[in-house]
């Protein structure tokens, strides 16, 4: 009795992404029939300075994305994962991001890093510290957008951490006690090491997200000041919806879905053959 | 879910998925077969039912499903029925999807600016014919409306709002400041230095603010000024740019002393922190439309005169918006077309523009004795009427039109943010204009 879910997945997945590679190969512009355009699109998207910009920018934002992510979701993790009066609402205020809503962070968020009148700014200036343009300027508007998906991410890998971090047996970490290692040291060679089949998951899930960093951008800079956080699926969305060069926005995705499946590929890869060698349990 | 599932979901074998696919495919392949055929033919005995799609919220959704419903009551054989498009600035987007689907709707609230894209669509509904009936008063209609309505001398739709970009200023920071209020003929020069001497760094309190986000609202500011100082965007046939001129520079000079130099404008970076600012008296002038004077908080005493000009060229701009009719059957768009004609009739629409606070769209609009009530209403709006004479120029109709924009965008906002000198932004901006131009 699988046949409705397939059903589902193929027509809400599976379809639009086949009829995505058609539309790859022709010049349409969701108005008029389409014409075939063979390998045209793919061309012109080699030779598309703007295209390689955004490819740029994408990677820039995944290599601090993804690390930064992971790095304070484990430690915020760590630190939830004890117990003491009041643990559950520190839970809940890692985790409440995680659940606002990408326009109420976007909102929030370029209320807060406002140039003239956010209060960061106005904090940094009182402390005698250097103010920031942050959305509105072009050297720092890509940063701000890695704060704040990180602000918004870091609940998501604690809570995955968390429930990977309550499985592993107290034993494991008594022994290594007993036998003269620190707390500290318990947690980066014992329970670090243990969870590496969930860094792994984290690792694959965060990088397909950062590569298809659109919402936050949408909400907040829309790509600009001057272009600084046109990022691939912005791009892509202003091929398709904005300018309506639909084939060449398919055609953009469809690289994008290549990119990432490469890179998921070996990334498990990577991970899988570490664990294996590691000894994992 | 437990942490472990993940990566073994992800590792799940590549055969056994290939193969869920593939039957996937075949079958959804059925449903849609089975699934397609559905059509827009509403019409049966005599009756006829359309849908008319629009992205209004609050007051202009109710008035506007007044007007449906007198409609509907005096004409029981053509029942209209209203659709929320979810906005509209996502209009031409969802009547795209629409199209694909094969579900669209008859009338559809679409921006000017989407005309020439959804003109090349082959189920829109010509009115070039239909407009010339004596009854429609087609001319009655001020001329941004009509113009905006015309793609390569095709009439595509009937104007569903106008308006246009004035000056609103604050009153009281004027008088704090000690500068006299703006007055209609003032110029460039008087309205850079005003807002120099209203700006004050240590209150972060500005003159003026410029939305420089790049989108359309930072580039029709940008035309009001060019056309202001003689120059034109394109050529007159559309096919190269013309704005690289001694017109264009003089425009982007002006927002560089004022932005650059100066420091007196605040730099909106599109999320309309503008009016919230304007509100708690950090900024003293905006150049907006009557659409924004409902957000002005009642303790604001603010007043509204015409653009400051450039030698006594005092133009503004105008965004019209359109209702586009699009064909399911002669009867469906004939009656669709009896309706929007009937919605923007002059003795229609003032009863609209009285609960909205929208503009009137036709010159005897204003003769009716109606007229007075609304600007009883919305006082403020008398300067915005009377500004729509001072609308001379409409943006290029043309398909390209959102890529042109995007470069000019980016252009204002270069120059604004100090990253590039007026003469390198035109230069740069002309070059990406030619080719958006010739890329069609």
């Amino acid at each position: 009795m699988v046949t409705p879910s397939v059903v589902l997945i193929g027509v809400f997945g599976l379809l639009p992404v086949a009829w995505a590679v058609w539309l790859s190969f022709q010049h349409n512009d969701l108005l008029t029939p389409g014409q075939w355009a063979g390998f045209d699109n793919y061309r012109q998207l080699v030779h598309d300075p703007v295209f390689r910009d955004s490819v740029r920018r994408t990677v820039v934002y995944t290599v601090l994305f993804v690390p930064i992510t992971l790095v304070l979701s484990l430690l915020a993790a760590a630190a939830l994962n004890r117990r003491v009066r009041g643990i559950s609402i520190y839970r809940l205020a890692v985790f409440v991001p995680v659940v606002t809503s990408t326009v109420a962070t976007g909102v929030i968020f370029t209320w807060l890093l406002d140039p003239d009148y956010g209060i960061v700014n106005s904090l940094l200036a009182k402390a005698g510290l250097p103010t920031f343009g942050f959305f509105s300027s072009p050297d720092s508007a890509l940063y701000s957008i890695v704060i704040m998906t990180v602000w918004g991410w870091v609940g998501f890998g604690a809570l995955i951490y968390l429930a990977a971090l309550q499985g592993i047996p107290q034993d494991l970490i008594e022994a290594a006690q007993m036998d003269g290692c620190s707390r500290r040291g318990a947690f980066w060679r014992i329970e670090v090491p243990l969870l590496r089949p969930v860094s792994a998951f984290l690792l694959v899930w965060l990088t397909i997200n950062a590569l298809q960093l659109f919402d936050e951008v949408y909400v907040t800079t829309k790509g600009g000041p001057l272009h600084a956080t046109t990022v691939v699926v912005y791009y892509l969305y202003q091929q398709a919806f904005q300018y309506f060069h639909a084939g060449y926005a398919a055609a953009i995705a469809v690289v994008l879905f290549v990119v990432i499946a490469v890179i998921t590929l070996v990334q498990l890869r990577l991970t899988r053959d570490a664990s294996e060698a590691g000894g994992a349990p | 879910m437990s942490p472990h599932a993940g990566p073994g979901r992800l590792c799940a074998s590549p055969w056994r998925r290939a193969a869920t696919l593939a039957v996937a495919g075949v079958l959804a392949a059925g449903v849609l077969a089975a699934c397609g055929g559905g059509g827009g033919n509403n019409s049966s005995g005599g009756s006829t039912s359309i849908v008319v799609s629009h992205g209004y919220t609050d007051v202009e959704a109710k008035a506007l499903q007044d007007a449906a419903n007198t409609w509907n009551q005096q004409n029981p054989d053509k029942k209209v029925t209203l659709q929320f498009n979810g906005g509209n600035d996502s209009a031409l987007q969802k009547t795209l999807a629409g199209f694909t689907a094969g579900n669209f709707p008859d009338v559809a609230y679409e921006y000017g600016s989407s005309a020439a894209q959804l003109a090349r669509q082959p189920k829109l509904v010509d009115l070039t014919d239909k407009v010339k009936d004596p009854s429609v008063d087609w001319n009655d209609f001020f001329l941004s409306g009509r113009e905006a309505a015309m793609v390569d001398g095709k009439v595509v739709g009937v104007p569903a709002l106008i308006d246009n970009l004035s000056l609103v200023y604050n009153k009281k920071m004027f008088a704090d400041a000690g500068v006299a209020p703006p007055t209609p003929d003032w110029t460039w020069a008087d309205f850079r230095a005003a807002a120099k001497k209203l700006t004050d760094p240590s209150t972060r309190t500005y003159g003026w603010a410029y939305v420089n986000d790049g989108s359309e609202d930072t580039v029709w500011r940008y035309l009001a000024m060019l056309w202001q100082a003689g120059g034109e965007l394109l050529n007159a046939d559309n096919t190269a740019p013309a704005f690289d001129s001694a017109a264009g520079k003089a425009a982007l000079q002006q927002l560089y002393d004022m932005g650059v130099v100066d420091k007196s404008v605040y730099l909106d970076n599109g999320n309309g922190n503008y009016l919230n600012l304007f509100n708690s008296g950090k900024i003293a002038m905006l150049w907006t439309g009557p659409w924004d004077l409902s957000s002005i908080n009642s303790d604001i005493s603010y007043g509204v005169t015409y653009l400051p000009g450039y030698n006594g060229n005092h133009q503004t701009i105008s965004g019209p918006d359109l209702y586009m009719l699009f064909d399911h059957s002669t009867a469906q768009s004939n009656a669709a077309f009896d309706f929007v004609t009937w919605l923007t009739s002059a003795k229609e629409h003032i009863k609209f523009a009285i609960a909205t606070g929208d503009l009137p769209l036709r010159t005897s609009e204003t003769k009716l004795p109606e007229y007075q009530t609304f600007l009883k209403k919305f006082p403020a709006e008398k300067v915005f009427v009377a500004n729509l004479n001072n609308v001379k120029h409409v943006r290029p109709n043309i398909p390209q039109y959102a890529e042109v924009s995007s470069a000019i965008g980016t252009m204002v906002q270069s120059v604004l943010l100090g990253k590039s000198s007026p003469d390198d932004a035109l230069s740069q901006a002309s070059s990406q204009v030619t080719s958006a131009l010739a890329g069609s």
